[in-house]
């Protein structure tokens, strides 16, 4: 294995989302003064890869598209054991949304060059779209798995991959370069030793702006995102309290519709 | 003067804290049932590097110094206060090979002490009282090249979970007749003796020792013969004090978030009693203490790091704090009113947790003494 | 963008192992009401070997059109192959909509392919709706359900969503008239992805209270050993763990480790089903970070239904044992 490369996204501190507000004109979340966390996600990514490592050797590098002040969380990726990182910062990157962002993080992957494994989380806290995963492998030309629970080199740098599907599991062989995502059944992130956090005090963060991605403006922030905000709500996260009435038929009925809504049974 | 923390200690806290809060709370009901210490920790504790906090990286640790210890034992502290109590009487034990042993001591034990092998102990008080350390009658005979222990050592904390022990024993008279030896668990006629039984701090190991006619090698002594005062001294006024204080620290700051939370739960006509003024006061006072606590403990740490003589600091820290803990707990009991009293509630344990640090280490009035005595030193009429 | 373009709705036929998921039926409903509207057809796409009689379904619920490709090369989920026929599909039929479920496999192969396509995609919609000009109003949720926000794709097609199983609703199966069209599929030679080994079918097993998924909790209300099993089944039922308050544990009918409270656990399950209890403050504290939570008492007074999502002011005696025959047939169907 010679290079591994972990997306890593800062997101606002679940702790403190009851501070969110939304801004009335420009319809944006304000996200002044909550402190950042790595995307817990991207904790068991990062975790996997450097379990890969210390089996198969090579180098973790940090990659992540995300403002300058993030740089902290960014270090506490390279306290958990990563060799380096590189954060791709431009005012041109804001507002992107997930199409944008893999072309970014796609540029970033071949800035950095001669990988064999893309690793990410599932999906961030906060966005939640689960669709980066698949979007940055297409941009790269390279296969992807999704919601990945169980990782293994086999001979040569040949991977066994298991996949959680609803009721079960696929086992899939892949060979390198792939793009993949898991889900936190895969592993226990390891705990930030000391000697980590004095480590990652000389390591290395690059940071890249487009100047030196050169990706094109169409293809990305507010502009290059096809998707675009049309409403935002926040909802308070009060108990719905909703009583179902009717029939004892009437309410199982409803039960069990509710149960599958929640996503507990498969349809 | 600067007040704030580093990014390094920033990332130090928030590493203990994760880990603490994940790994110590579902072993918490074990610790207060059975007072034992959850030993399958030690190791993962000895992975993020708190074993080896102030141990040099050419002995296995991390060297990252006093103030980041505090830190670490505070945190933990919040989580559960019997780790900090257990961990700083092993970084007493590291504290007095680092500073008084010789190379090939250093070379044996610090490391195994720094990968968590094994808890260390510092073995100072006998019966006869911690208080009076030249008065303790557990002897050490020098017959031919070995000394020759007798006697009994209580009240130690880990003394059932270590493979070698820090002894002080007495080897002639005064303040020059006391000296420090390494005994390995095995050796012949040293024995554990009964589990003691504490009302707090519970899953802190604390126990005695027994020395019957044990042989212990010339080559085990730590410093000269007659060094074992100021070893002893060294290491409570510096490592000990400091330790005890950042535990009752972490306890200080759980007291204060679990009244925080209690205070804006629990309704009573009709609103969180949180807006109650009486209650606000008393919430201000737990504040204040909590706010002096730590900047007795990191101010004090601060200067043990700069290389500073810091006894009066260190015995400043520990005797308030502890005492801060225990009124900031009984304060929060009747805030908690009837749920402060039950089992069910963490308040309670906080309570005697506090109060179990205050004699630990050394008590409040062996520590005021020293301080009223440098305090009046520069009035001192020559 | 071409305004000589259709209407056309298209929903994504997911099936494993000749199984077709609910979702693609709902979408379908959904479809049937966003043509309609906009003066559309529906169409389904359903991929798989052997699977062409899935179609007679599909088009009972409403599809207009089923595309049919059906190849052994096709038979597993794979996500290139399967991207790369969708693809072809797309770009020859050009509709305007395209749903698709957001299960595992969708949540896979819808961002692949909108990236393909260059067009914008939405994430676990929980409602779509057409503004005055006809586009596509997609509603999802972020911040763990704190946020909804409304998205659309103005300048791009298709508009692609994926959708949350149970967000919209089958129509009623009837006889309608439909066609099927089979699709050539001719996979390129280039890297068609990882291969697979093996496909495994796994029933949840009990999860330890902290981790579990869903807890079935049960207090003083259940009234005896005998009730309590009940709760058990429903527990099995779901892949979900038992919980309790501290009268079930005195009375023997749980265990001290199944006790979720103040001294107990703390659990914070994607589901909290709740029977026979009160809801006292230091159960609660255990409990109110379940992510969503259905209460059954009968007592319409008991303060637990302030802290539930779902209310059932039902003796759970009445509830359970058909809730838990319903569940079994839904889930008896795969």
């Amino acid at each position: 294995m010679n290079r591994i490369i972990v997306c890593v996204k800062p997101v606002p501190d679940p702790k403190h989302w009851d501070k969110l507000s939304m801004d009335p004109e420009t319809k944006t979340l304000k996200r002044e003064g909550i402190p950042n966390i790595m995307n817990p996600l991207d904790k068991h990514a990062l975790e996997a890869a450097l379990a890969l490592r210390e089996s198969h050797g090579g180098e973790v590098v940090l990659l992540s598209m995300a403002p300058p002040f993030a740089k902290t969380t960014i270090r506490e990726g390279l306290a958990m054991g990563a060799d380096r990182a590189v954060i791709l910062s431009d005012r041109v990157f804001s507002g992107s949304d997930s199409l944008a962002t893999a072309e970014i993080l796609a540029a970033g992957c071949r800035w950095i060059g001669d990988f064999d494994i893309v690793l990410c989380g599932n999906q961030s806290i906060d966005g939640s779209t689960a669709q980066v995963c698949s979007q940055l492998a297409e941009m790269l030309d390279l296969p992807n798995v999704m919601h990945v629970t169980g990782l293994e080199e086999s001979a040569g740098d040949n991977l066994i991959i298991t996949q959680k599907i609803e009721n079960g599991y696929v086992k899939l062989a892949s060979g390198v370069p792939v793009v993949l995502s898991v889900r936190k059944e895969i592993n226990k992130p390891r705990y930030t030793s000391f000697a980590g956090i004095l480590a990652a005090e000389s390591k290395e963060i690059t940071m890249l702006s487009n100047k030196d991605l050169c990706v094109d403006l169409e293809r990305i922030g507010l502009v290059g995102s096809l998707t675009k905000m049309a409403g935002l709500e926040v909802r308070k996260s009060e108990r719905k309290k909703e009583k179902l009435e009717g029939t004892i038929d009437d309410i199982v009925e409803k039960l069990v519709e509710r149960i599958y809504q929640y996503g507990v049974i498969e349809g | 003067m600067e007040f704030a923390f580093t990014e390094r200690e920033e990332m130090l806290r928030k590493a203990v804290r994760e880990f603490a809060e994940a790994e110590i709370p579902p072993r918490m009901e074990a610790m207060e049932e059975t007072g034992e210490f959850p030993m399958d920790l030690l190791k993962p504790m000895a992975q993020v590097g708190i074993t080896g906090i102030i141990t040099p990286p050419e002995f296995g640790g991390v060297g990252m110094g006093y103030l980041a210890r505090t830190i670490v034992l505070e945190e933990l502290g919040r989580v559960c206060g019997a780790f900090p109590m257990a961990l700083q009487v092993h970084h007493m034990a590291c504290a007095a090979l680092n500073d008084f042993g010789t190379d090939e001591q250093k070379k044996k034990y610090l490391p195994r002490l720094a990968a968590g092998e094994t808890m260390g102990v510092t073995a100072i008080t006998d019966p006869s009282g911690g208080s009076d350390l030249i008065g303790m009658k557990t002897v050490a005979e020098l017959k031919g090249d070995k000394y020759i222990l007798n006697g009994r050592k209580c009240f130690i904390t880990n003394s059932h979970l270590a493979d070698f022990w820090i002894v002080i024993a007495k080897t002639g008279e005064g303040a020059k007749g006391l000296s420090a030896f390494i005994v390995d668990k095995d050796t012949p006629g040293a024995k554990l003796g009964r589990k003691e039984n504490k009302f707090g701090l519970r899953g802190a190991n604390t126990g005695e020792l027994v020395f019957d006619n044990c042989e212990v090698s010339k080559e085990n002594l730590i410093g000269q013969e007659g060094e074992g005062l100021s070893v002893a001294l060294k290491t409570i006024s510096e490592t000990g004090r400091t330790g005890m204080a950042a535990t009752a620290l972490g306890i200080l700051q759980a007291v204060y978030e679990e009244t925080g939370k209690f205070a804006n739960e629990r309704v009573l006509y009709g609103k969180p009693i949180g807006t109650l003024q009486a209650i606000q006061f008393l919430v201000a006072e737990i504040y204040t203490q909590l706010d002096i606590c730590r900047l007795l403990n990191y101010r004090a740490s601060w200067m043990k790091d700069q290389g500073m003589r810091c006894d009066t600091e260190t015995g400043m820290a520990k005797y308030y704090t502890c005492n801060a803990a225990v009124e900031a707990a009984k304060k929060a009991i009747e805030i908690h009113g009837s749920y402060g009293i039950m089992k069910e509630y963490a308040i309670q344990r906080l309570f005697r947790d506090a109060m179990v640090t205050v004699p630990a280490g050394g008590t409040a009035e062996v520590a005021k003494a020293g301080i009223g005595r440098a305090a009046l030193a520069p009035f001192k009429k020559r | 963008m071409d305004k000589k373009r259709n209407r056309d709705v298209w929903v994504f036929a997911e099936q494993r192992n000749s199984e077709l998921h609910d979702v693609s039926l709902e979408l379908l409903g959904k479809a049937r009401e966003l043509a309609d509207r906009a003066g559309g057809k529906i169409a389904a796409v359903l991929m798989g070997c052997q699977i062409r009689g899935i179609s007679r379904t599909l088009i009972n619920h409403g599809a207009d059109t089923v595309y049919v490709a059906d190849d052994p090369e096709l038979e597993n989920y794979r996500l290139l192959p399967y991207t790369h026929v969708f693809e072809n599909l797309i770009k020859e039929h050009k509709p305007d909509i395209v749903l698709v479920g957001a299960t595992a496999m969708g949540v896979e192969l819808a961002p692949r392919l909108a990236a393909r396509l260059r067009t914008g995609l939405s994430a676990h919609c929980i409602d779509l709706k057409l503004d005055e000009r006809g586009d596509l109003l997609q509603v999802v949720p972020g911040w763990g359900g704190g946020i909804v926000a409304t998205i659309a794709c103005p300048d791009h097609r298709p508009q692609m969503s994926t959708v949350m199983p149970g967000a919209m609703r089958a129509l009623m199966q009837e006889e309608r008239k439909g066609k099927v069209e089979d699709v050539p599929v001719d996979l390129p030679d280039s890297n068609m992805g990882p291969e697979i080994l093996e496909i495994e079918r796994v029933v949840a097993g009990e999860q330890p209270l902290e981790k579990a998924d869903v807890v079935v909790a049960g207090g003083w209300g259940v009234g005896n050993e005998e009730n309590w099993e009940l709760l058990e089944e429903l527990a099995r039922l779901l892949g979900g763990t038992v919980g309790a308050t501290r009268p079930p544990v005195d009375e023997g009918w749980a265990r001290e480790g199944q006790m979720i409270g103040q001294s107990g656990k703390t659990v914070r399950p994607t589901l909290y089903i709740g029977a026979g209890i009160s809801g006292a403050m230091h159960h609660v504290v255990g409990m109110d970070q379940s992510k969503h939570i259905i209460n059954i008492n009968s007592n319409p007074d008991a303060d637990i239904f302030e802290t539930s999502d779902v209310i059932v002011t039902e003796d759970f005696k009445k509830i359970l044992p058909p809730l838990i025959e319903k569940i079994k047939s839904r889930i008896g169907k795969r």
